[in-house]
């Protein structure tokens, strides 16, 4: 058959007593885009690498059942025919490049087929169209931002015109704007080039749109393979997502705990009671009131973290912040929002002392890195927790090693090796670290990467908690968690502070050329005049309330 | 754009050219001609001051280390301090050896941050290098502004979260600097690991011919090049090789006289 099929595919690692992947069966046809999401750990890169070959090619451990290419075992092509038939897209995309000029990245593959220079030259332009870049040709890979760089490399998967695309996280470094465009881009050339694709991905409301199907894993087994338009309110596979800690796109998720019409739950939003009672409302709320009553006045008493008066840093001749005034206060939750390349992580390194310029910080600062591995050194979680404590000479460093694991759910892994951990998990040691250092100010970039929805939400409660006298400052793509958890947004653009608020207030009024997108509940929600929240906060809430008449049962 | 095989000529030229130099001046030379390449590549303000101080400790510390330790005869004291004396002969040895370090490592620097690894892999394979060494030695060069970089963060992250790293006992410090590789070493691997799927993916195959999308073309200036270049490095090494000769009690022309003092107080 043509595209990708799997008929009780596996893999069993080569320590391992259990196969991590077992018994899938799994067919993606030529235009089909099928996102496979379960939680962490369940198996989903695995399955990618096995449907693409690399684990038969190169795994120690037992290949189990069979895959098909085209109908052709991928371990079995030569390289420079699989090559035409399928591309893959790792995790990391700055460790996939292989070349040292923008072309000569596109070209690489090609040059595996043994397609001629000039057949290459004429496919690179579109190549780079296809996937929404505007690059010059002999631009240095490695200058180029997360997004851009994501882009490249999946363009670069498909240069030799491979019929199945298979990517893990696709779009997680992408800010919303370049998420939808990556993926509109992949739902055309799936349309058009009868591309078949298979993606895993954590960002399911991004995707939603652009998917055919849904697949379903959970501990090395596919537990549920639903076409996307049958997935609606009172589909039992919204309640498999849920039971697996994965999100659910907010609308369809409200709609089906309602039990209305996805198209029904802006209705309901303005007029059902209930409104005031969901987790954060009334804080929100009172923020905005006061922010109209002169905000700044009562939150002078505060003492101010960071201060810059038209702070500026180029890269050589490239300006990366252009005249930034800034004013941060001690007990603000700050979410940093803007678009790949906006300058957010420089604002930080800047804050952190990375990056030298001219602005003033008071108090201990404390940055985990976008890259959560650079921040731990030590040889066990428990380590880790006790370095800053024991550095500053605390009386208590296994109290304080308890409350930091604690607070980030780190307590059966304090003996284990950082860097044996998952993404997700190392990422909440290396919070946990700072944290335990009791900072003023807690940096962090990009704190959702690799972690599902319900790591993610613990986490900002446990930060919430434990900084109510420090300042919180997190750059993010994700903006339904500035909504929900920041008590003021700053958003960037091009190196230049273009709002600085209340969330709501500065998301309720942005500017559509911005390439920040509201979630579609965080939307109504906001339409209605009520608090962005979660649907299930939402939900409980709501039910609380008597149902209005005609309403739904 | 200069061949990458050019660019291999001249590391290479500097590696003969450190060995057979061995006045402080000529290699001091030798290390500002290295530096060459990164001035025009415009490597950002900040990596030239930590590239100095790197350098000057590196220096430094050689030059110490040598001048306290040197046990060879005669040997002059330049200063007495106590039982310690810095002997100066070693002094001038510590210099020649951590300048022809300097140099080796600023020309495999240049090499790296200059050249595509692909582009690199391509001359070494012109060159008749294994596949597998050329690839090896292309995946490692590329690696090292990565590495360098993320050591430095890692530092930075460590610093954030305790007191400076001098601020402990020597075997803490010793420690501690030990266990900031293993961030590096752990994300290494993983980087290693995923240019190899990447390389995997796309279809590379060491072993099948393979379409080049821009040949390698050594122009006029590559010619004058190797030729400039390699003609003074065969001259040095001729000089060196008789001087050698010379010392060795193996072979004396008397009309090279002045050439045996060239190399004594010039090479």
């Amino acid at each position: 058959m043509k595209g990708l099929s799997l008929v009780e595919a596996g893999y069993r690692y080569p320590s391992a007593t259990a196969p991590a992947v077992q018994g899938v069966s799994l067919q993606v046809a030529p235009g089909e885009v099928v996102l496979l999401t379960g939680p962490t750990g369940c198996g989903k890169s695995t399955l990618l690498r096995l449907a693409c070959g690399l684990l038969q090619r190169h795994g120690q451990g037992g290949v189990l059942g069979r895959v098909g290419l085209d109908g052709q075992d991928p371990a079995t092509l030569a390289p420079r025919v699989r090559v035409g038939r399928v591309g893959f897209v790792g995790q990391e995309p700055a460790d996939q490049l292989v070349a040292g000029t923008v072309a000569d990245e596109l070209a690489f593959a090609m040059e595996s087929a043994g397609q001629s220079g000039a057949e290459i030259d004429a496919a690179l332009g579109p190549l780079l169209a296809s996937v929404g870049l505007d690059l010059a040709f002999d631009r240095d890979p490695r200058t180029l931002s997360g997004g851009q760089t994501q882009r490249l490399v999946v363009a670069a998967a498909l240069s030799a015109g491979a019929g199945v695309l298979v990517a893990d996280e696709p779009i997680a470094q992408l800010d919303p704007r370049g998420a939808t465009d990556l993926l509109a881009g992949l739902r055309t050339l799936a349309r058009d080039r009868q591309l078949a694709v298979l993606l895993v991905e954590h960002r399911l409301e991004a995707c939603w749109p652009f998917l055919d199907r849904v697949v379903v894993m959970d501990a090395g087994r596919l537990v549920a393979d639903e076409a996307r338009r049958d997935i609606v309110p009172g589909h039992p596979l919204l309640g498999t997502l849920r039971g697996l800690g994965l999100t659910v796109p907010g609308v369809l998720d409200l709609a089906d705990r309602w039990g209305l019409a996805e198209a029904e739950v802006a209705g309901r939003l303005r007029t059902a009671p209930g409104r005031g009672e969901v987790t954060g409302e009334k804080a929100v709320a009172a923020e905005a009131a006061a922010a109209g009553r002169g905000e700044e006045a009562a939150a002078a008493d505060r003492p101010v973290r960071v201060r810059a008066e038209g702070l500026r840093f180029s890269y050589g001749d490239d300006v990366v912040l252009g005249g930034i005034d800034l004013c941060l206060r001690a007990g603000e939750r700050v979410a940093l929002l803007g678009g790949n390349g906006a300058g957010k992580s420089t604002l930080l390194g800047l804050i952190e002392g990375r990056l030298r310029g001219r602005l003033s910080v008071h108090g201990r600062v404390v940055g985990v890195p976008q890259d959560p591995d650079l921040a731990l050194f030590q040889p066990s979680v428990r380590d880790e927790l006790a370095h800053g404590p024991l550095e500053a000479g605390h009386a208590d460093v296994a109290g304080t090693v308890a409350w930091a694991a604690g607070a980030l759910s780190l307590d059966p892994l304090l003996d284990r090796p950082p860097h044996a951990l998952s993404r997700g998990q190392r990422l909440r040691v290396a919070v946990a670290g700072a944290l335990s250092c009791r900072p003023d100010l807690l940096l962090l970039d990009e704190p959702t990467s690799g972690q599902d929805h319900d790591q993610v939400e613990r986490m900002m409660r446990a930060l919430t908690a434990a900084l109510v006298e420090g300042l919180l400052l997190f750059a993010t793509h994700d903006v339904d968690l500035a909504l929900r958890h920041a008590t003021r947004v700053l958003v960037l653009h091009r190196g230049r502070l273009v709002a600085d608020g209340p969330p709501r207030t500065v998301l309720a009024s942005l500017p559509a050329s911005l390439p920040i997108v509201v979630p579609p509940l965080a939307a109504l929600c906001l339409d209605a005049g009520r608090a962005p929240a979660t649907a299930a906060e939402l939900a409980a809430a709501v039910s609380r309330g008597p149902r209005p008449a005609g309403g739904p049962p | 754009m200069i061949d990458p095989r050019t660019r291999l000529f001249l590391v290479t030229a500097v590696g003969v050219l450190a060995i057979c130099l061995e006045q402080p001046g000529a290699l001091g030379a030798l290390v500002l001609a290295t530096l060459l390449p990164l001035a025009v590549l415009r490597v950002p303000g900040v990596w030239w001051r930590r590239g100095v101080i790197g350098v000057l400790t590196i220096v430094w510390s050689t030059v110490l280390s040598q001048g306290l330790f040197y046990a060879e005869q005669p040997r002059v004291a330049l200063v007495e301090l106590g039982p310690l004396v810095l002997w100066r002969e070693g002094v001038r040895w510590g210099l020649v050896q951590s300048l022809r370090f300097v140099a080796v490592s600023l020309a495999g620097l240049g090499l790296a941050v200059s050249t595509s690894p692909d582009r690199l892999y391509a001359a070494m394979l012109r060159l008749r290098v294994p596949f597998g060494l050329a690839l090896m030695a292309t995946t490692a060069l590329r690696m090292v502004p990565a590495v360098g970089q993320e050591l430095w963060t890692v530092r930075r992250a460590r610093a954030a979260r305790g007191r400076p790293a001098w601020r402990r006992a020597p075997w803490r410090w010793l420690a501690l600097e030990v266990g900031l590789l293993r961030p590096v070493v752990a994300r290494a691997w993983r980087r290693a690991h995923a240019l190899a799927e990447s390389l995997d993916a796309r279809g590379f195959d060491p072993l099948a011919p393979r379409a080049v999308r821009r040949p390698l073309r050594m122009g006029a200036l590559d010619g004058g090049i190797v030729v400039g270049v390699g003609l003074v490095t065969a001259t040095v090494v001729a000089l060196r090789v008789l001087y050698l000769l010379y010392v060795g009690e193996v072979l004396y022309v008397p009309a090279l006289r002045g050439v045996y003092g060239f190399v004594r107080g010039w090479l």
